[in-house]
């Protein structure tokens, strides 16, 4: 009898979040498997037609798809690359400014968590529209000669995901940097090492667990970000989601947009298990999640 | 570090700030603008489009549903991962790990993933297009963000207190109301105020579960950007939206830190 009442005491607390977790996330996905295991039927009186893995061979075959994924390895990788290099000085510098700097800095890099995305994406928007802000600066500096396609290119994708992603990769890497014990950093100055090599040889290895935990958090942010890619690259830069999209809400062909979110939820998961692997043997294992 | 190099870094820094802030501040001109295009210069100055927000009873209805929405999906989602969190932290048994794994997994998997499988399911067993439907689906996705956010001021409790408290007689009822719940104020403010945020500004889920007529603020202003045919009323909306975050945000920090509550996962 006391061994159930111990029971309970554990159950209760966690029973409605079980249930809801169990009725609206474990069950959806169930369903969503199952759906990508089904031709689309021409209506919903149609009987239900027998499983199939029609759905993952056409995710393969298909050429548009396969330039999608494509598009979407490419620019999950440059928009990782863009968001080191620029989230790392920040946060090597946040460690060594004064608190007004700090507070102003902090909150211009975690502003995009707080403000909604279509804000970001509009202000990209505008700014980079035909004879648009940042075309008149090219042209007042004499960089560019007549017009040029900024929006719906590749550039503007990446650029429009690095901001976004740039507080993510700020907040893991600035608790990354802080942590770097000082005195090795004195210690190895003392010895005569120069700034490049303290950063070779001591910040580098110690923050390898903050880089590899926002790499893989800002990849797995900006490969399944659609409203970037919709609003921004358009259909001149296709990438997985965006037909995720198209098919769950526009054509209505579930089992095409099921078995595409598969692959996608599936390749996030084995490139984010390859790269934790890899970087384990280096580092301890990285911490994160999609905030 | 050599002063060249923090100058550089500092410099760095800056440039950043700028690139961060240009793109939200944008919307401001752009809205002040007394045309009708969407343009920077904007074609002189009116507060026109800001009084259009007014005017624009579709908007409006978006932004209210928004608030209910964000507002429902903050408290439920405290009152149910608070007692996951005070029970969680506390147990010793070997589900722990995968129990919290569980909690935290719908914020684990791209969210256009979990979204489809949410209008799939919802269509079968017919919450599609409803209301409730959206509630729960937000629900889905703060509880796990509010049980981070509370985990982090439950491990912070202390223990003793509650103690002193069960020694000099008092029920756990008692205890529990007078001695922890105090301890976890901030924390339990914090969640909600992020949650609120989170459910506020979220897209893809009101996006694929709503109905037509049903949309909420970022939906709206998303088709209207989608589809096209937007005015300078959609940027003056969007500066409000930034001021309000920005808001929050300097609030939030001066109060109980925000780094401590996003970066505390470590």
């Amino acid at each position: 009898m006391t061994r159930m009442f111990r029971a309970l005491r554990w159950v209760l607390p966690l029973a409605p979040v079980l249930v809801l977790l169990g009725l609206f996330f474990i069950l959806p996905l169930g369903e969503l498997a199952r759906m990508s295991l089904l031709a689309q039927r021409p209506s919903p009186r149609t009987p239900e037609p027998a499983i199939t893995l029609a759905n993952y061979a056409n995710v393969f075959a298909d050429a548009l798809h396969a330039e999608m994924a494509l598009n979407s390895l490419l620019v999950g990788l440059t928009t990782v690359a863009a968001t080191l290099l620029i989230a790392y000085p920040v946060a090597v510098y946040l460690t060594r400014c004064r608190p007004w700097e700090r507070t102003i800095i902090s909150v211009a890099c975690l502003l995009p968590i707080f403000v909604n995305v279509i804000v970001g994406i509009l202000g990209w928007y505008i700014l980079l529209l035909p004879f648009g802000v940042v075309q008149q600066a090219l042209t007042a500096l004499g960089l560019i000669d007549g017009p040029l396609r900024l929006l719906r290119s590749f550039p503007a994708l990446v650029l429009v995901l690095t901001h976004e992603h740039i507080p993510f990769a700020v907040l893991i890497l600035a608790s990354a940097v802080q942590n770097v014990p000082q005195d090795r950093i004195d210690a190895a100055r003392m010895l005569g090492a120069s700034n490049a090599r303290i950063f070779r040889t001591v910040m580098l290895p110690l923050t390898m667990p903050g880089i590899v935990a926002s790499a893989i958090l800002v990849f797995a942010l900006s490969v399944s970000s659609y409203l970037i890619p919709i609003l921004i690259g358009a259909q001149r830069v296709p990438v997985v989601p965006m037909a995720i999209f198209s098919y769950g809400t526009e054509q209505m062909n579930w089992p095409m947009g099921s078995a595409l979110a598969f692959v996608l939820l599936l390749g996030v998961a084995a490139i984010t298990y390859g790269v934790t692997i890899l970087a384990g043997r280096f580092t301890r294992r990285g911490q994160w999640d999609l905030v | 570090m050599g002063p060249g190099l923090v100058l550089a870094l500092r410099i760095f820094a800056w440039v950043v700030v700028a690139f961060m802030m240009v793109p939200v501040a944008i919307s401001l001109p752009v809205a002040l603008t007394s045309g009708n295009r969407i343009a920077f210069p904007p074609d002189g100055v009116s507060l026109r489009w800001f009084a259009s927000i007014f005017a624009d009873a579709v908007l409006l209805g978006s932004v209210a549903r928004s608030f209910w929405l964000a507002t429902l999906a903050a408290a439920a989602a405290v009152l149910l991962a608070l007692p996951c969190a005070l029970a969680l932290e506390r147990a010793r048994f070997r589900g722990r790990v995968a129990l919290e794994t569980l909690i935290t997994g719908p914020r684990m998997i791209p969210q256009i993933v979990l979204v489809l499988g949410l209008l799939i399911w919802f269509e079968r067993i017919g919450l599609a297009e409803t209301f409730l439907g959206l509630v729960l689906a937000h629900l889905v996705v703060s509880v796990p963000f509010a049980f981070r956010t509370l985990m982090v001021s439950v491990a912070a409790l202390d223990r003793r207190l509650e103690n002193a408290s069960a020694t000099l007689g008092a029920s756990r009822a008692r205890t529990f109301v007078k001695v922890t719940l105090p301890q976890l104020k901030t924390g339990v403010i914090a969640a909600a105020i992020f949650t609120f945020i989170l459910s506020f500004n979220n897209v893809t889920l009101a996006l694929f579960l709503s109905a037509l007529g049903q949309r909420t603020l970022p939906v709206e202003m998303f088709q209207r950007m989608y589809v096209g045919g937007m005015t300078p009323v959609i940027p003056a909306i969007a500066f409000l939206l930034a001021l309000g975050g920005a808001i929050f945000f300097v609030l939030l920090d001066r109060t109980i830190g925000v780094f401590k509550h996003l970066a505390g996962r470590d």
